[in-house]
């Protein structure tokens, strides 16, 4: 603290210094110590700051001392050198001053000299006009006289103003000039006291400057020795512990050492035998560790070979793995071009699928149009066959009958015998084929029937008869067994059923019926309800019927089980019991549908007529043919033959008187057609010019 | 197409040909630029840097072709370090910032000098006293005005203050012989001739916009026996055209015009053409011949300026002119110093400065040297003393202020604290009373010291 104090003491401005600006900064500089040393005396323990202070303050004191002295020694000086120019600017304005009042004394003495000059001006031109007043040349030489004197006065009074004037000039001329020599013997005195001042000054500035140091010096050195003495008893205060401690230490040691001595001891035996012990193992381990370095080696090798065999592996691997994926490769692209083949084949199978299937549609259609014209042909063929069969049978029928006749002819006639004829078994004989007669009323036959009854009930016994007679025929039918239906429910039943199953029937159809006759329209009705719901025969209506009227009962009796749950019904069934609900037609005639349709089916097929021409047997027909043939009997063949020579020669005579007889015929008409012409010839207009007309030589012979 | 092509065809074969020419050419200086190997004294070291060869020719025709900013730092230290000092001013002035070659040009030409006077700047330092030196030997009607003009371009970022210690009048025979020490009739004969006017600032000041200070002096330094009167005139022209050229001139802070004659009626002019200045702080118009008319002109002035230092000393001011000066200082709040020594204040003017000084709070410097001034002012500074507390400068030195004036101003002091210093020598008063304000004034410094530490600890 101190050294810095000295520093700014020394080197920095002094706060005695003229220029202020430098006071400034040596008080700042002061403040700013005085502020470290607050802050280290804060920092410093409290018994060195009160002797810290005492001693600042010495050396505080002296500079201040010191910088007193300096600023009233520049003081001084400065007002030793400002004395010359205030003694200046005093004889300055002194000086001033008397010229001032020098010139208003000169003024006021020239103004006064003008004044009594002109006086006297005046006078001297009054007295030239008394002057030219008088007539008298010794008067007027008298007064010229007097006025020359009087003008020389004025001139004299002027000259000497004038030489006043000058003198007085002169005078400030050596005034001036001793003025100027003054100033610069002031000057020189000032630049004289400036230098002895800056000198003094300089001079006193090093003495302070010295005496500030030597203080500063002692303080230090007080400081010093205070700070030494107080550092040495430090000092031995810290060297006595230190041997205090040093004696500590080395009991301590002695005490560490014996302990360590001992436990080295210890350690050293059990070293010992834990060495032993370890090397013993070291032994047993290097064993092992041989032994293992022999597996090692031997293991080595084997890994080795291993090695070397999986490399060799591992190369064929790669080998393959790249033939594999050659290879993979290839079978992706035949993959990729099998599927190609394969989506291909697909959509030709699909393709051929299609039409295959189209051909088996259309030939199971060929097939069955074929089975259609098979049956259809079989058909026919059976017809034809009955027919030709019949027809043969009828000719050969007729042959045979004609020969008998024949036979008869000749036996009657030719022989004249009476002819008996031959046992005719075989004509009575049916032959194998029937002539089929047989043929059922159709459903719309029945339908017409039922309906047209109502409005001929006379007729309805006919038609009931004939019904019967037609259904006693039919042997086995279902509807024998089912017994007559009542013609009346039929009726109704058909009626209902035209009302309920319009939807059967094409809306077309309908429109077409709507002019016709409520009982033409509802038979056409019927007539397409029957085709669709595939009831072709009478016997299938009357199947139907009796099915409904089952149907009917059966329902009746589920309503009266379930009469509790809808009373609804029950009302509308006790309504019309004795027909069915017309609600029920439609379930009814499901039923029956499914019931019915392909029994029939079944059965309809094989009514279809194929077992007759299948049944039926050929044995027969060659004796019946054979018995045909043999109508005749042997010896009435000779007797035809012989007959038949005869005849002939009965017949040539014949032809010949035939021919014969058209000769003449002929002749005949060649004679009348020459008549002809002769007449033609006569009767012609060319006759008359002739000179000889032929008709006169026909005249000649006029037959 | 196809004539195209055959052109270009043509075109080819010319072309080749100039380039092998050019080849050719090119080949002939290759083969003569040759090391000879068998030299022994040849070493690399001996062979100047390319560099340093293009620096020192970069040097030598820096006139012609001043290549400098383009520059590396260090091969700008290599040529300001060659450059010679000669160089023209208008190459270098606005080329060149390093003071090191500045000050070589400086010295070169006037040998050691102070360069804190110019603000550390040796380039301002060239600028400025050569500027000086060309208006200083300015010869108005035979000098070119040109030639002042010439430098401006150059000097007018640096110079910052002119001291030009005279200015020349015109080489002429002079009409009249004249002597005649009666300042009057000084002025008076300025008007006569058109013949007297000497440099003409108007056409320079408008120019230098970083001008702060302008220090003036008509007359010629150093005639020795050659001494007329006429050589020293102010003309009323130059008046004038001062004053325009002041008007223009916005940056200037300081003003001097000493030893020029100036009297009411310039004083006028000069003040009517400062009036509302934008910068001037300093006005000193002292060794003139400044009248009461132009005090109050300058009084004005205090009015419309923000001048803190005002020194009109050694004029012919008189009371009413005081008078007028201390009623602007009343209002004045911008003046700091202000002197009057060597006037003709007398009691009227020193009574009413004083009496400026009760409504004053700024002033802190007050000479009033050599007045004329006497007991009644004593009274009144006292009286001013007890109630102003701004005031720290004050002298009252050779006024007759009298025993009783002393006692008066003593008593005045006893109720000061602010006062630090007071020069009262050569005012007849006693001893006593002397060493009486000495005494209080001390106690005034120390005080006025322990406030000072104490401001500075404050805001330290």
């Amino acid at each position: 603290m101190e050294t810095l104090r000295q520093e700014t003491d020394e080197a920095g401005p002094s706060i005695g210094s003229e220029n202020p600006d430098e006071r400034i900064a040596a008080r700042r500089l002061r403040i700013a110590a005085r502020n470290e040393a607050k802050k280290r005396q804060e920092l410093g323990s409290n018994s060195q700051e009160d002797t810290e202070i005492k001693e600042v303050r010495m050396s505080q004191k002296k500079v201040e001392q010191s910088e007193k002295r300096m600023a009233k020694l520049q003081a001084d000086g400065t007002e030793l050198v400002t004395n010359i120019l205030v003694a200046a600017d005093f004889r300055e304005s002194k000086r001033r001053a008397e010229m001032e009042e020098a010139r208003r004394l000169r003024i006021e003495k020239l103004e006064n000299e003008a004044k009594s000059s002109l006086e006297k001006f005046e006078e001297i031109t009054q007295k030239w006009t008394v002057a030219k007043a008088k007539q008298i040349p010794q008067d007027l030489r008298d007064a010229l006289i007097s006025q020359q004197i009087l003008c020389g006065q004025l001139l004299e009074d002027k000259n000497k103003v004038i030489i006043e004037l000058q003198q007085e000039l002169k005078a400030s001329d050596d005034r001036y000039v001793k003025d100027l020599k003054k100033h610069t013997e002031e000057v020189d005195l000032m630049i004289e006291r400036l230098q002895e001042q800056i000198i003094s000054l300089k001079k006193s500035y090093r003495e302070e400057l010295d005496l500030v140091e030597s203080t500063f010096d002692e303080e230090r050195r007080t400081l010093l020795a205070d700070n030494r003495m107080k550092w040495e008893q430090q000092r031995q205060r810290q060297s006595d512990r230190e041997l205090e401690l040093l004696l500590q230490r080395m009991q301590q040691v002695e005490e560490h050492e014996l302990q360590l001595q001992r436990l080295r001891l210890d350690n050293t035996k059990e070293c010992n035998t834990i060495k032993a012990k370890l090397e013993m193992d070291v032994q047993i381990l290097e064993q092992q560790l041989q032994k293992m370095k022999a597996t090692c080696q031997l293991n080595q090798e084997k890994l080795e070979y291993n090695f070397q065999v999986l490399k060799k592996r591992d190369e064929e691997n790669i080998i393959t793995k790249s033939q594999q994926k050659r290879k993979i490769t290839r079978m992706q692209d035949i993959l990729n071009n099998l599927k190609t083949k394969c989506s291909n084949q697909e959509k030709q199978s699909r393709e051929e699928n299609q039409s295959l299937t189209d051909d088996y549609k259309r030939i199971m259609q060929q097939y069955k149009d074929m089975q259609r014209k098979m049956r259809h042909f079989a058909a026919v063929d059976a017809k034809r066959l009955e027919d030709v069969w019949l027809m043969n049978e009828a000719e050969a029928k007729a042959l045979v009958r004609q020969a008998l006749e024949i036979d008869r002819l000749i036996h009657e006639q030719q022989l004249g015998l009476a002819w008996t004829p031959p046992p005719l078994t075989v004509m009575e004989q049916p032959g194998p084929v029937q002539p089929r007669n047989r043929i059922q009323p159709s459903a719309r036959q029945a339908a017409a029937q039922a309906l047209v009854r109502r409005e001929a009930p006379g007729e309805e016994r006919e038609l009931e008869e004939q019904t019967d007679g037609n259904t006693v025929e039919v042997p086995g039918g279902p509807e024998s067994t089912g017994g007559r239906m009542d013609q009346k429910t039929v009726k109704r039943l058909l009626e209902l059923l035209c009302d309920e199953m319009g939807f059967l029937i094409e809306s077309k159809l309908l429109k077409l019926l709507s002019p016709l006759e409520k009982d033409e329209r509802s038979l056409i009705k019927l007539d397409s309800i029957f085709s669709a719901l595939a009831i072709e025969s009478e016997e299938d209506v009357y199947k139907m019927a009796d099915f409904f009227m089952k149907y009917k009962f059966q329902q009746k009796d589920q309503a009266e089980q379930h009469s509790s749950v809808s009373n609804q019904g029950e009302t509308a069934e006790q309504k019309d019991s004795d027909l069915i609900h017309p609600n029920d037609v439609l379930r009814a005639l499901r039923t029956f549908t499914a019931l019915y349709c392909k029994p029939r089916d079944i059965s309809s097929r094989q009514l279809s007529g194929i077992p007759e021409l299948e049944g039926r047997d050929d044995s027969e027909d060659g004796a019946c043919w054979e018995s045909l043939a043999t109508v005749v009997p042997e010896p009435k063949l000779k007797v035809w033959s012989t007959l038949e020579a005869a005849l002939e020669k009965y017949h040539f005579v014949l032809t010949e008187r035939s021919k014969l007889v058209n000769e003449t015929q002929h002749l005949k008409q060649q004679n009348s057609e020459l008549r002809m012409l002769l007449h033609q010839y006569l009767n012609s207009k060319v006759n008359t010019e002739l000179a000889i007309p032929p008709t006169q030589v026909m005249k000649l012979d006029p037959e | 197409m196809h004539k195209v092509a055959v052109m270009n065809l043509t075109k080819y074969p010319a072309r080749i040909n100039r380039q092998t020419s050019t080849f050719n050419s090119a080949a002939d200086p290759r083969k003569m630029r040759r090391i000879i190997a068998e030299d022994p004294e040849w070493s690399l070291a001996v062979v100047p840097l390319l560099a340093n060869l293009c620096l020192q020719n970069i040097v030598k025709n820096f006139k012609e072709k001043p290549i400098f900013d383009e520059l590396l730092p260090g091969h700008k230290a290599f040529v300001l370090e060659k450059l010679s000092t000669s160089l023209s001013l208008s190459v270098t002035a606005n080329l060149i910032s390093d003071e090191a070659y500045w000050k070589r040009c400086c010295e070169s030409r006037w040998g050691l000098s102070d360069v804190s006077e110019y603000g550390h700047s040796w380039k301002r330092m060239l600028f400025e006293r050569h500027l000086e030196n060309i208006i200083e030997l300015f010869i108005p009607d035979v000098t070119d005005p040109k030639s002042v003009l010439d430098v401006v371009p150059q000097c007018r970022n640096y110079v910052r203050r002119l001291k030009i210690s005279q200015l020349l009048p015109p080489i002429r025979e002079p009409p009249k012989f004249e002597e005649d020490d009666s300042s009057d009739s000084a002025s008076d004969m300025g008007h006569e001739g058109p013949s007297m006017d000497h440099f003409d600032f108007s056409i320079l000041l408008d120019k230098l916009t970083n001008l702060e200070e302008l220090q003036l002096v008509y007359g010629v330094k150093g005639c020795g026996m050659n001494f007329e009167w006429n050589l020293f005139e102010f003309t009323f022209r130059d008046c004038e055209s001062l004053a325009k050229a002041l008007k223009s001139c916005k940056s200037l802070k300081v003003l001097r015009i000493q030893q020029s004659k100036v009297d009411d009626d310039k004083c006028r002019v000069l003040v009517s053409s400062l009036l509302d200045h934008p910068s001037l702080l300093e006005l000193d118009l002292s060794h003139n011949l400044i009248g009461d008319r132009g005090a109050r002109a300058i009084g004005k002035l205090l009015g419309r300026s923000h001048l803190k230092r005002l020194a009109i000393y050694n004029n012919q001011i008189r009371g009413p002119g005081a008078q007028a000066l201390s009623h602007a200082l009343a209002k004045n709040p911008s003046l700091v110093a202000l002197n009057l020594r060597l006037n003709r204040l007398a009691d009227e003017g020193g009574q009413a400065v004083a009496q400026a000084l009760l409504k004053n709070q700024n002033l802190v410097s007050l000479h009033l040297g050599a007045n004329e001034m006497t007991e009644p002012t004593a009274t009144a500074m006292a009286n001013a003393l007890v109630h102003n507390s701004t005031l720290r400068n004050l002298s009252l030195a050779c006024n007759r202020l009298g025993v009783d004036g002393g006692k008066v101003l003593e008593e005045g002091m006893s109720h000061n604290s602010s006062l630090v210093e007071c020069d009262i020598r050569l005012t007849d008063m006693s001893l006593e009373n002397e060493y009486c304000i000495g005494q209080i004034l001390r106690t005034n410094q120390s005080r006025a010291c322990r406030r000072q530490t104490q401001d500075t600890g404050a805001t330290q």
